[in-house]
């Protein structure tokens, strides 16, 4: 279960830090590190309650084109993926939460404040990093991000400081003072994503972050996204067509297809384990496999689809196989290279969504 | 008596700590200071403070420019007041004389300005980031007018100020005289206000109509002209028409000397504002008619769309 804050409005519990100007529920909003909720013990009051996003029937229409249609979500402070084909409707809802754009109906509550009326409360604890590049190419990443800080409220000196700091943070201490025109494509990102977190918001909307950057840069960018989450302590929106980012990075998931929400869930609630571990040997397969059936523990051998490599795939019912594993590898001297759970794909829960859509649709028609 | 033993210092020099991230727990200045800091970045863009010295050689000449005529009037006044002859140069030295002189100068540092408050963010890009911010579309708006309006001012009004304290100093009672002249540094002041939002607001709203800085400048520069020599160009043509002194409405540097001459009447033989005669209230009104229109465009410009 998730730790409820229950702290001064002016002040800081637990690392989080709150303001006069924070609307009084909101400890109780946060949690402890921005963990995901449990979701299989909270009731979907305490959800509502605990939610960093929640809207209700959003809808917004461009003539009629339906870039959105009745979103209704409930989303815990986590570390969400925003899945969707393009055209899905992330880049739309993305900026409709932030307040850029005006709904058409319904309505959003981002941290606590409504997007309709409190526009600017909102953007002034979230972060956003567009997809596109958004960089003034003349100007030092110092000055910009200590821009952007002050353009979120924070007075000069301490944007400042904040700017350096937040670009320490990113891995762009030493560069902080160079031109941005002479950056790569990936420190650039980084830029970009110094920018959207320098004034410490609760939440930070990332669309495409990894979009053009090179296999590293687009590594980096995911373990600092995970850093974002997992040591800052902010709850990350985390836009992407590339099932496998969001996949390494979040653990809450949104799946959007043609303005409508498909699927909103935690990942650990989507039951992508299926109870199987994927055992990898330096040694021979077939007595590992007898003694593990020895020992009563159902095993077979596969091919690795992508490797080519023999495997194991062994039955886990509980945390104790882990340790009948270990014991059998010691028993046979085997090295175990590699132990990993198997689990079904986010690409399998993402066609399904999909799929189940397009015959619902079909269905109606 | 027993020394205290020297204790060895528990952490070394030039240990590296990793403070990790710390969070935010100080002030937000939220709207207020959100548009301050807009303004005050928009100015030093344009003067290029913080960017190549190239992007400073513009701004830099002009105010270079602006200060000649200055120097030299103050000088005038300096020479011939001290010869007791001044009554011949009083029109040369006069606040309308300056205007007059630098009228062409705020042009062309508007044209400069104005581009780079508003072209680059479009061109670059910047605007999601701005408008992802503590502020809004309007309030993007007002500071870019604040900024380029306060920065036009440093053409006008300020040079303008520091010959109004030349004038004075140069009198032979000057403290009296800076008590006796005070009201004329306010028509100054407002004179160099109202030319520098009209100048401002129309150098803005012609860049936000596109993404090109270059393209920007040649509009505002050419535009200028083009305006200015067809509205004299008709209103000699038909003079003979009382009506057509309305084509002078589109010549802003007969509009900024007819409205200098109302505050200061030291405007002579001037045939334009003679032939557009118009009242100082009216002028006022359509010096803030054109800033509305310019500033309503402006505001259009950035309407919630698509790309923003």
């Amino acid at each position: 279960m998730s730790t409820e804050v229950t702290g001064s409005r002016n002040g800081c519990t637990d690392g989080r830090c709150y303001t006069a100007d924070m609307p009084q529920n909101w400890g109780e909003r946060m949690q402890d590190s921005g963990r995901i909720t449990d979701m299989s013990d909270a009731t979907s009051a305490s959800t509502a309650r605990n939610a960093v996003i929640e809207t209700q029937n959003f809808t917004k229409r461009y003539g009629n084109f339906t870039a959105l249609d009745k979103v209704n979500l409930s989303i815990p402070p986590s570390s969400v993926g925003l899945l969707g084909a393009n055209g899905a409707g992330k880049s739309t809802l993305i900026r409709s939460l932030l307040g850029i754009i005006k709904p058409t109906s319904g309505s959003a509550n981002v941290v606590g404040f409504d997007t309709k009326s409190q526009g600017i409360k909102v953007r002034e604890h979230v972060g956003y990093m567009p997809e596109a590049d958004a960089l003034p190419m003349g100007t030092t990443a110092a000055d910009f991000v200590g821009h952007m800080a002050e353009m979120s409220g924070l007075p000069p000196r301490q944007a400042r400081q904040r700017a350096a700091d937040v670009l320490q943070q990113v891995g762009l201490g030493e560069e902080r003072y160079r031109l941005i025109n002479g950056f790569s494509t990936g420190m650039r990102q980084r830029v970009k994503l110094a920018q959207a977190i320098v004034h410490d918001p609760k939440l930070v909307f990332l669309d495409e972050p990894t979009a053009g950057m090179d296999p590293q840069g687009r590594d980096d960018m995911l373990e600092l996204v995970q850093r974002i989450h997992k040591k800052m302590g902010i709850s990350v929106v985390f836009s992407s067509h590339i099932l496998e980012d969001i996949e390494l990075v979040c653990d809450y998931v949104v799946i959007l297809d043609h303005g409508r929400v498909l699927a909103s869930q935690s990942l650990e609630q989507t039951d992508l384990n299926l109870g199987e571990v994927v055992v990898q040997l330096d040694g021979d397969y077939e007595p590992f496999q007898r003694a593990l059936e020895g020992h009563g523990v159902s095993a077979s051998q596969q091919e690795d689809p992508t490797t080519g490599q023999n495997t194991l795939i062994v039955d886990v019912h509980d945390e104790r196989m882990y340790d009948v594993i270990r014991d059998v590898a010691v028993e046979q001297h085997v090295v175990i290279r590699k132990l990993r759970s198997r689990s079904r794909s986010l690409e399998d829960l993402y066609l399904g969504s999909v799929y189940a859509s397009g015959q619902e649709v079909e269905h109606a028609s | 008596m027993q020394a205290n033993p020297v204790q060895e210092p528990t952490a070394r020099y030039g240990e590296v700590f990793d403070r990790g991230y710390a969070h935010y727990e100080g002030q937000r200045r939220g709207r207020r200071g959100a548009i301050t800091s807009l303004i005050g970045y928009s100015m030093k863009r344009a003067m290029g403070i913080r960017k190549s010295w190239t992007a400073k050689v513009m701004p830099f000449i002009l105010y270079v420019a602006a200060t000649i005529p200055l120097i030299v009037m103050i000088g005038v006044l300096a020479v011939f007041r001290s010869m007791g002859d001044l009554a011949e140069f009083g029109s040369f030295v006069s606040y309308s004389a300056y205007y007059g002189a630098i009228f062409s100068m705020v042009g062309l540092f508007v044209a400069i300005c104005a581009p780079e408050m508003i072209c680059v963010d479009r061109h670059e890009r910047t605007l999601p980031l701005y408008f992802s911010r503590a502020i809004n579309r309007g309030d993007y708006v007002l500071a870019k007018i604040v900024a380029m309006t306060l920065l036009a001012m440093t053409m006008t009004a300020l040079p303008a100020a520091l010959l109004w304290l030349g004038r004075q100093l140069t009198e032979p009672k000057a403290r009296q005289a800076m008590v006796d002249n005070f009201p004329d540094l306010i028509r100054v002041l407002i004179l160099g206000l109202l030319t520098s939002l009209m100048f401002g607001t129309i150098g803005l709203m012609i860049s936000s109509l596109t993404n090109r800085k270059g393209v920007a400048i040649a509009i505002i520069l050419i535009g200028f002209m083009v305006v200015t020599g067809i509205s004299q160009g008709l209103s000699i043509t038909l003079d003979e028409y009382s009506w057509s002194r309305w084509f002078l409405l589109g010549d802003l540097n007969t509009l900024v000397t007819s409205l200098s001459n109302h505050f200061f009447h030291d405007v002579n033989n001037n045939q334009f504002v003679e032939h557009l005669n118009l009242g100082r209230t009216e002028c006022i009104l359509v010096i803030l008619g054109y800033a509305l229109v310019a500033s309503l465009i402006l505001r259009w410009r950035y309407a919630p769309r698509d790309d923003v």
